[in-house]
């Protein structure tokens, strides 16, 4: 047969002349594979090399990518022609080798995993990107088919696919930009979370460039909130009040929870602490794993891992240096061993970990037991450290037993169960347990991940902010955590005072105020130019009426000390207003409905009246029956519909600095909406009650400038003018309460009625520029404020959403004259209903 | 008790029951000094105010203290449409006659009982003043009505009670009506005491069940300021023992008698589930 074909052979070797002659790189890599193609047949054999040479010619680099990739195809896919055919197709495209490349290198993967019409389809798609933007056809060819497909074969594929064209077509995303993001979605969400990812990017696209673009590339916030949002599992950011409650149940304690940077693809996501707060990731696998999570990091703080002298002695016992101040890093005690660090770390988290869990139990019920059953449901996660995970199961169940009356304690963790073990205790078991070298080597992190029990993790990952120990009073620990925080930088700066903004002290001694973030319409922000003070000329009224304040440190009041200016509220903003109306409409309805429904009890007929529409049987029966007995009753016998006189007058005064601007943490908007829409909904209902109410609103920047904005006097109707300076309201400066209720006292004077009662609406504690950091000094003007309020016959009641607030509400309304509010997007339905519970 | 209480079961009978010989008296375990306090304001019958949340014992202390001071107990259950006449009496037609009708107030001043307003703060402040005259040194009631006034029996003795939460801002009693009154604290026992009630309330109850479901409702209280209204009381953890007495699985038994009844909200019945689950995991 070779010789029929002797004028083909001819033929090669001519072209392989040609090719030594162009490059003899070229024609020596080519000579390597030709053995392999030859067996195909001559013909074969010339159309590949042909290929070669005209990829050549058209490119250096296409051709020795091709000649490189021949080998492997061919060995793959048992062809040649095919492939060939489709590498010719690059030469239709200007500088296509890098998509050539990558075309060559995942040939033989595509044969191998999608089959030969699975690799046509997959070509097929990647000339049709290579034609649209050379750029996205190689970032198509560039990406390992196996990514590509999400072992799905060629359906994977054309998953990613569509979006990626619908997205091309109608908003010029190119493929490189959308793939890499579009790959990590799948593989933590699963394929069907692809398209809407997509939509929601190319939604975001529309409104810009730059910010789609960061979106797709899952840099951007949204996108990453997009995607924790949507991973499976129990998420403890959504959950945070519970956890909170847990841990205020077996701690009793105030812990910090804050979120960590954790994101999909860092791995197993764990609950960490740094001494001072807990961390807390988006989303863990299950409920039981991040409730063990929390309950056990918050062990580590309560039992001692980060105590001073603890750390210092293990650090001492190690041989390494304690820094005497500031964060600590726990790399130095790790870097000793080198490459066997990750295998040192685990033994010594097991150690430590089975420390705190075993004095957790103690405090928390049936903790280890848990721990336990939820281990053995999990069972390990990786090969490579079973063997970690089975001991500390292992350990974890010894440690149970130990809590049993004549447990039996091994004499490898036995000491770990000394209620006077530290954490350098644990640190010196690890040691031993390290060198009898029976547990294997860990090399990469998801092994080392792997390893740890659930609610388990790593407990160096941070810097630790060492506690002094847990004897000392508070004031000790509050001071340290300054002295932390002035060191640390990064973590925020804590202005003072915190309700006012950075931003509002700069204007100096400007009186103009301008609402705290531009949120407010142009119409708003023009009125808003027009500041009081302009309008009514600089005249001594100006100045506002003056109150005492409580200085606590002098046990005295200082006179005339601080001055309220009454003003109007000048911003208004009626759309937002109805925007409100609308979003709350139900909720209102719903209100409504349920005032009705108490009417008849509330505005009960008058009874026992001397005239009226209608007889009071019970009196008419008192009246026959006394007539009779010889009495003369008094004829107090009928009833009345009559609008009942009014008993309750209440002044709704609601906290307006700066903080209310804030982001809510669960999302949504801003708290000020939410105060907006409590507010709205608290006056429309008070128009279905009928009692009489006030609204207004406080801010404060130093002694001498505490606003009071009457929003709505005592028997002013609730206009569309009130309404739309209820949209406007929004927060600036700082808040001197004591001030505010003081004035508000004192607008309560002339009006009649039995009841009086101060309803205050805030989000923080009173805190003002000129306070000088002393947050008793207005906390006990406050409590004074209060004190005299009471004396008046006002009766105040504190409504917060500083969940805080439990420190300091107390002292300054007394107990049971306050609620926090924990859930603040509840505030517009509750803010009503609170004041109906009140007034019952 | 038992057994006259049997005789007497679906029948009406008169609001003062003075305790016969031969009666048990009603369980009260002790938690401080109040029934010395309680004897001594007896003693001088002054009257006393008993202060506390919701199901921690006051009703059963009084019962009790009535029981051993052999007093018969008259308990109105104030509400807000409360008039003095259903304190102090009216007049009723019978036949062609009127007839003057004493009110449970009325009863309790004649005979020597022990007369207990029970959340007294629920009534309207006119009906309460009527029992001021009866609260200092003239131990007197008027009726008004009648035109007459009653010296107090030498026995009688006025009891309030009133739970201050802040449902009561609006609502508290007047200065002038509280300070005539001896004030005792109540609150949740403790755990010992607790322990001891529950075994002694529900018989059968196992030392270990009552320990746990003690240590439970210890620390459900701690939620009080998380937003619930009123906290776990004992009254609560009697019932669950109750129910786990009568068969039931103790984490559904402390579900349906510590969680549901007092709470809506989702989380907070989670965190309850949370403590109750710890105590009682098999």
């Amino acid at each position: 047969m070779a010789a029929i074909n002797t004028e083909t052979q001819a033929v090669i070797s001519a072209l392989l002349q040609q090719l030594k002659e162009a490059s003899l790189v070229a024609h020596r890599e080519v000579e390597q594979v030709l053995p392999v193609i030859r067996p195909h047949g001559d013909d074969v054999a010339l159309a590949w090399i042909e290929a070669c040479r005209k990829l050549f010619d058209y490119d250096r680099e296409a051709g020795k990518a091709f000649i490189r990739g021949s080998r492997e195809a061919e060995k793959i896919s048992e062809t040649v022609l095919p492939w060939t055919a489709q590498a010719m197709h690059f030469m239709r495209w200007r500088s296509s080798w890098r998509a050539l490349e990558g075309f060559m290198q995942n040939l033989p993967r595509a044969f191998g995993s999608l089959g030969h019409s699975g690799q046509r389809r997959w070509a097929e798609i990647g000339f049709v990107w290579c034609g649209r933007q050379i750029e996205s056809g190689n970032a198509y060819f560039a990406t390992p088919v196996v990514e590509l497909s999400g072992r799905q074969g060629i359906a994977g594929i054309e998953q990613l696919n569509t979006p990626a064209e619908e997205l091309f077509e109608s908003r010029k995303l190119l493929l490189g930009t959308y793939l890499p993001g579009a790959l990590r979605v799948r593989n933590l969400l699963g394929a069907q979370a692809i398209l809407p990812w997509a939509l929601r990017g190319a939604d975001i696209m529309q409104s810009g460039r730059a910010r789609g673009e960061a979106y797709f590339r899952l840099e951007s916030e949204e996108s990453l909130a997009l995607l924790l949002e949507h991973l499976p599992g129990f998420r403890l950011i959504d959950r945070n009040r519970l956890l909170a409650m847990l841990l205020d149940i077996w701690y009793g304690g105030d812990f910090e929870l804050k979120e960590s940077s954790w994101s999909p693809e860092k791995g197993r996501p764990f609950v960490e602490t740094d001494g001072c707060s807990l961390f807390l990731p988006a989303v863990m696998s299950n409920r039981d794993e991040a409730v063990l999570a929390v309950l056990h990091a918050a062990g580590h703080m309560r039992f001692g891992t980060f105590e001073r002298r603890a750390m210092k002695a293990m650090f001492g016992g190690a041989g390494v240096d304690f820094p005497e101040t500031g964060p600590v890093s726990w790399a130095p005690l790790f870097i000793r061993y080198g490459e066997d660090a990750l295998r040192f770390q685990l033994i010594f988290d097991l150690c430590e970990d089975l420390r705190v869990d075993f004095r957790v139990q103690q405090l928390v019920p049936n903790y280890l037991q848990r721990l336990i059953a939820t281990a053995r449901a999990t069972g390990a996660r990786h090969p490579g450290t079973s063997a970690f995970f089975d001991l500390a199961l292992a350990s974890a169940e010894e440690a149970l037993g130990a809590t049993r009356a004549h447990g039996v304690r091994s004499k490898r963790f036995g000491p770990l169960f000394d209620a006077a073990a530290t954490v350098a205790d644990a640190f010196r078991v690890a040691s031993v347990i390290y060198s009898n070298d029976e547990l294997p080597h860990v090399a990469d992190l998801e092994a080392f991940h792997a390893a740890y029990l659930p609610g388990r993790g790593p407990n160096a990952t941070r810097l630790v902010h060492p506690q002094e120990r847990r004897e000392q009073s508070q004031q000790t620990q509050s001071q340290s955590e300054q002295q932390d925080q002035s060191q640390e930088q990064g973590e925020e700066q804590e202005q003072t005072p915190q309700n006012a903004e950075a931003g509002d002290e700069q204007d100096g001694g400007k009186r103009q105020e301008v609402a705290g973030y531009g949120d407010s319409s142009g119409a708003a922000t023009q009125s808003a130019q027009r500041s009081d003070a302009q309008q009514h000329g600089s005249n001594v009224a100006d100045k506002g009426v003056p109150y005492p304040e409580w200085d606590y440190r002098e046990m005295r009041y200082k006179r005339n000390w601080s001055w309220v200016q009454e003003k109007r509220l000048s911003e208004s903003n009626l759309s937002e207003t109805n925007r409100l109306m609308k979003q709350y409409a139900d909720a209102l309805k719903r209100l409504k409905r349920a005032i009705q429904s108490q009417k008849p009890t509330r505005t009960a007929p008058l009874l026992r009246q001397l005239d009226g529409d209608d007889m009071d049987i019970n009196a008419v029966v008192g009246y026959v029956a006394e007539k009779r007995a010889g009495r003369s009753p008094s004829p107090a016998i009928y009833r009345r519909r009559e609008q009942q006189q009014r008993e309750i007058a209440v002044t709704l005064l609601a906290d307006m600095s700066t903080s209310i601007m804030q982001h809510l943490p669960e999302g949504g908007g801003r708290l000020v909406d939410r105060v907006r829409a409590g507010v709205l909904l608290f006056a429309e209902s008070m128009e279905e009650v009928g009692d009489n109410y006030s609204i207004a609103g406080f801010c404060s920047k130093y002694r001498d400038n505490v606003s009071y904005y009457k929003i709505k006097d005592f028997d002013q109707p609730l206009s569309q003018d009130v309404r739309s300076q209820i949209g406007g309201m929004s927060g600036r400066l700082a808040t001197r309460m004591g001030a505010a209720i003081r004035h508000a006292t004192a607008c309560f004077e002339g009006i009649e009625s039995r009841r009086r009662l101060l309803l205050i609406l805030s989000d923080g504690r009173p805190e003002d520029y000129d306070d000088g950091g002393d947050r008793r000094y207005l906390h006990e003007d406050t409590r004074m404020a209060v004190k005299e309020a009471v004396a008046k016959g006002v009766h105040p009641f504190c409504i917060t959403v500083d969940t805080m607030a439990n420190q300091y509400l107390p002292q300054i309304f007394g107990r049971g004259h306050y609620l926090v509010l924990d859930q603040i997007n509840s505030l517009p339905n509750k803010l009503p209903e609170i004041y109906f519970r009140l007034r019952r | 008790m038992k057994t006259a209480v049997n005789r007497i079961r679906g029948v009406e009978r008169d609001i003062v029951q003075v305790p016969l010989a031969g009666d048990t008296a009603p369980y009260y375990e002790p938690q401080g000094n109040e029934v010395a306090i309680f004897e001594a304001a007896y003693k001088k019958r002054l009257p006393v105010m008993l202060k506390g949340p919701t199901g921690c014992g006051k009703t059963r202390f009084l019962e009790h203290m009535a029981f051993q001071l052999q007093r018969p107990l008259v308990t109105v259950s104030c509400h807000e449409d409360l008039t003095s006449s259903d304190l102090v009496g009216r007049f009723l037609l019978e036949g062609a006659d009127t007839v003057w009708q004493d009110g449970p107030l009325t009863r309790a001043v004649k005979v020597g009982a022990i007369c207990y307003l029970d959340e007294i703060v629920e009534a309207r402040t006119d009906s309460t003043v009527v029992i001021h005259s009866l609260t200092d040194h003239r131990r007197k009631l008027t009726i008004e009505k009648k035109g007459q006034e009653i010296e107090a029996h030498e026995d009688f003795m006025l009891v309030i009670s009133y739970n201050p939460g802040y449902q009561t801002v609006l609502k508290d009693l007047k200065p002038s009506t509280k300070q005539r009154f001896i004030g005792i604290n109540f609150d949740f026992p403790a755990e010992d005491i607790e322990r001891k009630i529950l075994i002694n309330e529900v018989p059968g109850i196992s030392p270990e069940t009552a320990q746990q479901l003690v240590a439970a409702g210890r620390k459900a209280r701690l939620l009080k300021d998380h937003g619930l209204e009123e906290s776990t009381s004992t009254r609560a953890l009697v019932y669950a023992a109750n129910m786990m007495n009568a068969g039931l699985d103790p984490v559904a038994a402390c579900q349906v008698a510590m969680i549901n009844p007092i709470t809506d909200d989702i989380e907070l019945s989670e965190a309850l589930m949370e403590i109750v689950q710890a105590h009682f995991a098999v």
